[in-house]
C-alpha cells in the first residue's frame, strides 16, 4: 500500500514537472543566409524567452523538399524556407503559414544579391549568349533555378529548350564554369567570395536583377495546427528572433564570430565576417508583395502552379511584435 | 499466384494507410492519384523517351561492364598471374562506394550520359569480373583433362569447355550487375541530370508530387523485373542443360 502511495506520488510530481516544462519547437533549419536564427541557440542569452517559454532544438536540412516531409510527417513544428517553396507547399496543400522574414534579396550596394557569374574569358559576354549553352543552379524549382530562369526569359530565351538549366552543388558551382562544364552558374556567399578570391569568375547578372524587383529570399513558418495550440509560444519566439535579428544587425562582426565559435559556419571566419550579406528587416516584416509577384510568376511564366495561390492566406505577421 | 497475393496485401495496407487520416496525403497518396500519375506517365511520348534515356545509360555500361568483366574474369580464372595481380586490385576495393567518384566522373566526362555510363561501367564491373573469375576457376577438372587427352588447343579448351562450363556463373554475373546499372543510372540522374527518371523523380520531389514520384517509382520496378525476366529468358536458352529453377520461369 505504502509503496503505491509513493509511486502515485513521484508519478504526480513528475507530471508536474513536465507540465511546467516550456514548449519545444523542432525547427528546421538551413545551411545559409539564416544567421539570426541560428544565433538563437548559437547565444540564447540574446533570446530570454528560451527555456521559459519555449524550448528551441533546431535540425539541420539540406532541402526544402526533405524539410516539408519532415514536417508532413509531425517531425517538424516550423522551420525556414525560401517564400517561394512555401508557395510550392502551400499549392500541394501543406497546412503552413509564413510568419517572418529572414532576409531578401534586394538593390543596393550595402546588400549581398546571389550572383550569376560567368568565365571572365569565356565567350558569354550577355546572356544572350547563354543560347545553346547551360547554367548551374542549386535545384529544380528552387529559388536558384527561378532566378535564372527569369534572367534568360528577360534576354528573350527559353529555359530548357535553348539554355539547359542544370542542378548541381555550390560547391562545384565555381570549377564547372571555369572548365566550361557550364557556361554560367549561381554564387551566394561564403561560395561567392571565395570564387571573386579564386579570381577568372565574373558576374552576369544577380537574381534581384533578373526579377526586377526586391523580394523576400528566406522566411520563418510554422505549422497550422502549432500557431493554433500554441499562439503564445510562436509570439515568445518570434519577439526573441527580433531581438536577435536587431542584435545581428547592430553586431553583425560579433555575432558572425559567435556563429563560427558554435559551428553552424565552416567557412574561416576573417573570410565570414567579411562576407556581404543580405537585406535583413529589423522588425522581421515581409514583403508580402514581393511574394504575390513571385507566384504571379511562378504560374504565368514558368507554369510550376496549376492554379493560382492566395498569398494573403498562406501569411500571418501578427504574431511578430507589434 | 503467391507474389500477386503478397503485391496486393502491400496495396492494399498502403491503401488503407492513406485512407486512415494518420499521415498526409501528400506523403501517403491513394492508389488512384498514383495510378493516375502513372497513366499521364506512361500516356505520353516523354514518358517513353525519359524511360529510354535512362535505359540507354544503364545498358551502355552494363553492356561495356559485361565486356570488360568476362574478360578479365575468364583471364583471372585462367591464369594464376593475372589473377595474383588482378585480385587484391578487386578484392580491396569491393566496398568502396564507387558514387563517390561520380564528382571526379563529371570533371573527366563532363555533365552528360558519359559521365553516368563510366559509372555504371565502374559499378557492374566487380561483380561482372568476381563472379566470372570463381565460375571460370571452377569448371571440372575432368573436363579440361578430357580435353586435353583429345588434343584439344587452349583455345579451344577455352571455346568449348571453359565458357560453357562458366555460362552460369555469367548470367549470375548479369542477373546482379543489371540491376545495379539501372539504379546507378537513376542515382546519377538524381544528383546531376536534365533528363531520365531519376531526374524526374528529384522533379517530382522538388515539386512536392509524391504521387509523380512513386508513379516513376512502380515504372522503374517494372522496367527492373522486365528487363530481369528477359536475361533469364535468355540464359535459359542459352545455358539449357541447367535451367533455372524460379518461380516465374
Amino acid at each position: 500500500m505504502t509503496r503505491t502511495i509513493c509511486a502515485l506520488a513521484a508519478l504526480m510530481t513528475a507530471g508536474a514537472a513536465l507540465a511546467q516544462e516550456p514548449t519545444l519547437i523542432r525547427f528546421g533549419r538551413g545551411f545559409a543566409a539564416e544567421e539570426q536564427v541560428w544565433l538563437m541557440s548559437a547565444r540564447p542569452d540574446l533570446a530570454p524567452n528560451q527555456g521559459k517559454k519555449y524550448q528551441l532544438k533546431q535540425i539541420l536540412f539540406q532541402a526544402n523538399p526533405e524539410r516539408f516531409q519532415a514536417f508532413l510527417a509531425g517531425e517538424l513544428d516550423g522551420g525556414t524556407a525560401p517564400g517561394l517553396a512555401v508557395i510550392f507547399a502551400r499549392a500541394q496543400g501543406v497546412d503552413m503559414k509564413i510568419v517572418a522574414n529572414i532576409c531578401l534579396e534586394a538593390a543596393g550596394q550595402q546588400w549581398f544579391s546571389t550572383t550569376y557569374m560567368v568565365k571572365d574569358d569565356g565567350p558569354v559576354k550577355t546572356v544572350k549568349d547563354l543560347k545553346d549553352g547551360t547554367i548551374g543552379v542549386v535545384g529544380y524549382k528552387t529559388a536558384t533555378d527561378l532566378w535564372a530562369r527569369a534572367g534568360l526569359l528577360n534576354a528573350g530565351l527559353v529555359p530548357d529548350q535553348d539554355t539547359k538549366v542544370f542542378s548541381l552543388g555550390f560547391p562545384a558551382m565555381g570549377d564547372s564554369v571555369r572548365t566550361n562544364k557550364i557556361q554560367a552558374g549561381t554564387f551566394v556567399e561564403p561560395f561567392y567570395s571565395a570564387e571573386v578570391a579564386k579570381g577568372g569568375l565574373r558576374k552576369l547578372f544577380t537574381a534581384r536583377e533578373a526579377v526586377g524587383y526586391d523580394h523576400e529570399l528566406l522566411d520563418v513558418w510554422f505549422g497550422e495546427k502549432f500557431l493554433k495550440a500554441h499562439p503564445d509560444v510562436v509570439r515568445a519566439f518570434l519577439a526573441d528572433y527580433v531581438a536577435v535579428t536587431k542584435y545581428y544587425l547592430s553586431h553583425t562582426e560579433q555575432a558572425k564570430r559567435d556563429l563560427a565559435k558554435a559551428g553552424f559556419v565552416r567557412t574561416p571566419v576573417e573570410i565570414y565576417v567579411k562576407n556581404a550579406d543580405w537585406k535583413r528587416d529589423p522588425n522581421g516584416r515581409l514583403d508580402v508583395e514581393s511574394l504575390k509577384k513571385l507566384a504571379a510568376f511562378m504560374h504565368d511564366k514558368l507554369q510550376w502552379l496549376d492554379k493560382p495561390v492566395n498569398v494573403d492566406a498562406m501569411v500571418d505577421q501578427s504574431y511578430l511584435p507589434r | 499466384m503467391r507474389p500477386l497475393i503478397v503485391v496486393l496485401i502491400v496495396l492494399a495496407a498502403w491503401e488503407l494507410v492513406s485512407r486512415s487520416g494518420l499521415w498526409s496525403p501528400i506523403l501517403f497518396p491513394s492508389l488512384a492519384k498514383i495510378g493516375g500519375a502513372l497513366w499521364a506517365f506512361v500516356s505520353r511520348p516523354e514518358g517513353f523517351t525519359q524511360s529510354w534515356t535512362t535505359l540507354y545509360r544503364a545498358f551502355g555500361g552494363f553492356a561495356a561492364a559485361a565486356l570488360a568483366g568476362v574478360l578479365l574474369g575468364m583471364l583471372m580464372g585462367r591464369s594464376a598471374f593475372v589473377a595474383a595481380t588482378l585480385d587484391p586490385l578487386f578484392s580491396g576495393t569491393y566496398a568502396v562506394p564507387k558514387l563517390a567518384l561520380f564528382p571526379i566522373f563529371i570533371f573527366i566526362f563532363g555533365l552528360g550520359s558519359l559521365s553516368k555510363i563510366a559509372l555504371i561501367f565502374l559499378e557492374c564491373l566487380y561483380p561482372m569480373t568476381i563472379i566470372t573469375y570463381h565460375g571460370s576457376r571452377s569448371v571440372n577438372r575432368v573436363l579440361l583433362w578430357s580435353a586435353s587427352n583429345m588434343g584439344a588447343s587452349r583455345w579451344r579448351t577455352l571455346m568449348r569447355v571453359v565458357l560453357p562450363a562458366t555460362l552460369p556463373y555469367i548470367f549470375a554475373a548479369l542477373r546482379v550487375a543489371l540491376p545495379v546499372a539501372l539504379i546507378v543510372a537513376i542515382i546519377t540522374e538524381m544528383i546531376s541530370s536534365v533528363d531520365g527518371l531519376g531526374y524526374l523523380v528529384t522533379y517530382s520531389l522538388s515539386s512536392l508530387r509524391t504521387d509523380r514520384m512513386l508513379a516513376l517509382v512502380v515504372v522503374i520496378s517494372l522496367l527492373g523485373l522486365a528487363l530481369d525476366r528477359a536475361l533469364v529468358v535468355l540464359r535459359n536458352r542459352l545455358v539449357y542443360w541447367e535451367k533455372l529453377d524460379t518461380y516465374y520461369v
